[in-house]
């Protein structure tokens, strides 16, 4: 009896116990026992610091967790991820790795490619990941609080060298040569000042003569805005329309006088061809009198001629002069 | 000074021999199962489960003591829900397995090795021979096969219960929610960490009932030599479960950290 008592207790104890540390493994683990669970797989040059358990989230919220990770083919290295049941992936998604504490803790952020920071590194690791045999998604791993750290020590130790340089060259000469030039430069700055002093002297005056031409600008503006008011008034009373109406009346009439003088120049135009046709004749008939032709020329170019014809003239006007002194000599008129 | 030294190596050494003659004879007296077996139940409820309350008592203060040390030295920058990896891995990988082999080690190391040398001066373990039973079979074997594995059976309970006694003093006592002391214990936890702690706990088992059986079999005197036994009984025991940690921590941890 007390055998079977004591198997009882030692084979509880022993159960409880492995119950127990099994539940807190689990439980410790973050086991979702009989939840379903999808399966994503990453693939990456390096996992950084990543390690099987660490958080997968997407945008922020902790959606699963790394399962498996493990060395691949062509230098690839494999992440599994398990998201818990319902999560939908963004578009063409991506996974970036990176630390989220400064205290060693990682993981792995699924995110869509159009929400990868600007970094061509990145962008480069993602690029070689693309294409994968097997459909993983492409994965980066971004720099860590270490390389980050390497990075400053690198640049802490070129501003140190930079330091040793300075102060190799910033040597007692140096210092006497920099006092002169603060001295120097004291000694400008008060020809500085004092130019600075006279030339607002200077603006001051500019700014009295300013004062003074704004004074009759607005003067002027004055004028002009009451001569303004005038044209307005005169236009109120009618005058310009007066005038505009005058003005189109004397447009007509320019108008009518242009008409008419282009009929006179159209008319010249005529008398002008006539007048050349005339000249072309007179040309004619006096080179024919000037060469002797014809009666005329024959009278023109013969002083006998002219000659008998001036004593026939004359006879002519003594004969005329007898028959009116003595008619009844040449005309017998008789009635009846 | 020097007699004291050189006397204090030397039963080290007769210690340390005296539990390797043993564990070779109980080896060869592990086939011999009609003798040890029906020992072993008995063997099992008295050096584990009657410890279970020991062990639950000092794993609940040490998970209590920790998050409260924990709390009291992260200060600053890091961050509080540090305080669940604290307790998850001090608890599981060092504290629960140590500081409960070493209360084991004094009871279940004085238990043994007083009652194997009462019998040792009593003569009865003379008489076992002498009725032909192998004396290792049946005192030795199921004692050191119970205590391998009961110890990591109160480990195992006492790290569930140190860690839950961590998570309730930083809910009642830092003002730390669930959420965050479990992302802290969740944070750095591997399954590896249970395996460490009990297959430790199982080797401190394995070393305290070995040495008290072996302190046990070499009793001599009355009760002066009983109580000198269960007193070097527990001082080996202890010792042992401390160089144990350390080869431990160098075989696996440093493995693992290269």
């Amino acid at each position: 009896m007390k055998t079977r008592s004591n198997d009882w207790l030692v084979g509880t104890a022993v159960l409880g116990a492995l119950v127990l540390v099994v539940v807190a493994t689990l439980w410790l683990q973050g086991t979702d026992i009989g939840e379903g669970r999808d399966k994503v797989t990453a693939r990456f040059r390096d996992v950084g610091n990543m390690q099987v358990g660490n958080a997968v989230v997407i945008r922020g919220v902790g959606a699963g967790r790394v399962e498996e990770i493990s060395l691949s083919d062509n230098g690839w290295v494999l992440a599994e991820l398990s998201l818990d049941e319902d999560v939908v992936l963004p578009a063409d998604p991506v996974v970036l790795i990176q630390a989220s504490t400064l205290f060693g803790e990682w993981q792995a952020t699924v995110t869509s490619r159009e929400a990868v920071p600007a970094n061509r590194g990145i962008e480069g690791q993602l690029a070689d990941a693309e294409g994968a045999p097997t459909g993983s998604l492409p994965g980066a791993v971004l720099p860590d609080i270490a390389q980050l750290t390497t990075v400053a020590g690198g640049i802490a130790g070129n501003v140190a060298s930079v330091a040793e340089r300075v102060r190799t060259a910033f040597d007692e000469d140096a210092a006497r040569e920099l006092r002169a030039s603060i001295s120097n430069f004291n000694t400008m700055s008060a020809e500085l000042a004092r130019a600075v002093r006279a030339q607002s002297r200077n603006m001051d005056s500019i700014a009295v003569d300013v004062r003074s031409g704004a004074g009759d600008l607005s003067t002027a503006a004055a004028a002009l805005a009451r001569s303004m008011g005038r044209v307005d008034t005169a236009t109120d009373s009618g005058e310009i329309a007066a005038i505009v109406a005058e003005t189109q009346r004397a447009v007509v009439d320019l108008r009518e006088a242009a008409g008419r003088l282009n009929q006179l120049t159209v008319a010249l135009s005529g008398a002008e061809s006539n007048l050349v046709g005339m000249i072309g004749k007179a040309d004619t008939l006096l080179g024919k009198i000037d060469r002797g032709e014809g009666t005329l020329g024959l009278l023109v170019n013969s002083p006998a001629l002219y000659h008998h014809s001036d004593s026939l003239m004359v006879e002519l006007r003594l004969l005329i002069a007898d028959v009116k002194r003595d008619p009844k000599r040449y005309f017998g008129l008789s009635i009846f | 000074m020097i007699e004291a030294i050189g006397r204090a190596v030397r039963e080290a050494l007769e210690a340390i021999g005296a539990a390797g003659r043993l564990a070779v004879e109980g080896a060869r007296s592990t086939r011999d199962v009609r003798t040890w077996w029906p020992n072993f139940t008995e063997q099992a409820r008295k050096l584990g489960v009657d410890s279970l309350p020991i062990g639950v008592l000092i794993a609940g203060f040490t998970g209590v003591v920790l998050a409260l040390l924990a709390s009291y030295s992260f200060t600053g920058a890091v961050p509080r829900y540090l305080v669940g990896t604290l307790v998850q891995k001090t608890i599981m990988m060092e504290l629960a397995p140590v500081l409960t082999g070493l209360a084991l080690a004094g009871r279940v190391g004085a238990n043994i090795a007083a009652e194997i040398g009462t019998m040792r001066v009593t003569e009865q373990v003379d008489a076992l021979e002498t009725l032909s039973f192998d004396p290792i079979a049946y005192l030795v074997v199921p004692r050191v096969f119970a205590a391998s594995l009961m110890f990591p059976v109160v480990v195992g309970v006492a790290m569930f219960v140190g860690l839950a006694a961590g998570w309730g003093a930083s809910r009642l006592l830092l003002d730390l929610s669930t959420v965050e002391f479990l992302k802290g214990a969740r944070l750095f936890f591997d399954h590896f960490d249970v395996r460490y702690g009990l297959v430790k706990s199982a080797s401190f088992g394995f070393a305290v009932a070995l040495f008290a059986c072996a302190t046990g079999l070499r009793t001599r005197g009355g009760a002066q030599g009983v109580g000198a036994a269960a007193t070097n009984a527990v001082v080996q025991g202890c010792v042992m479960i401390l160089v144990l940690d350390a080869f431990w921590a160098m075989v696996w941890l440093l493995g693992r950290a290269q």
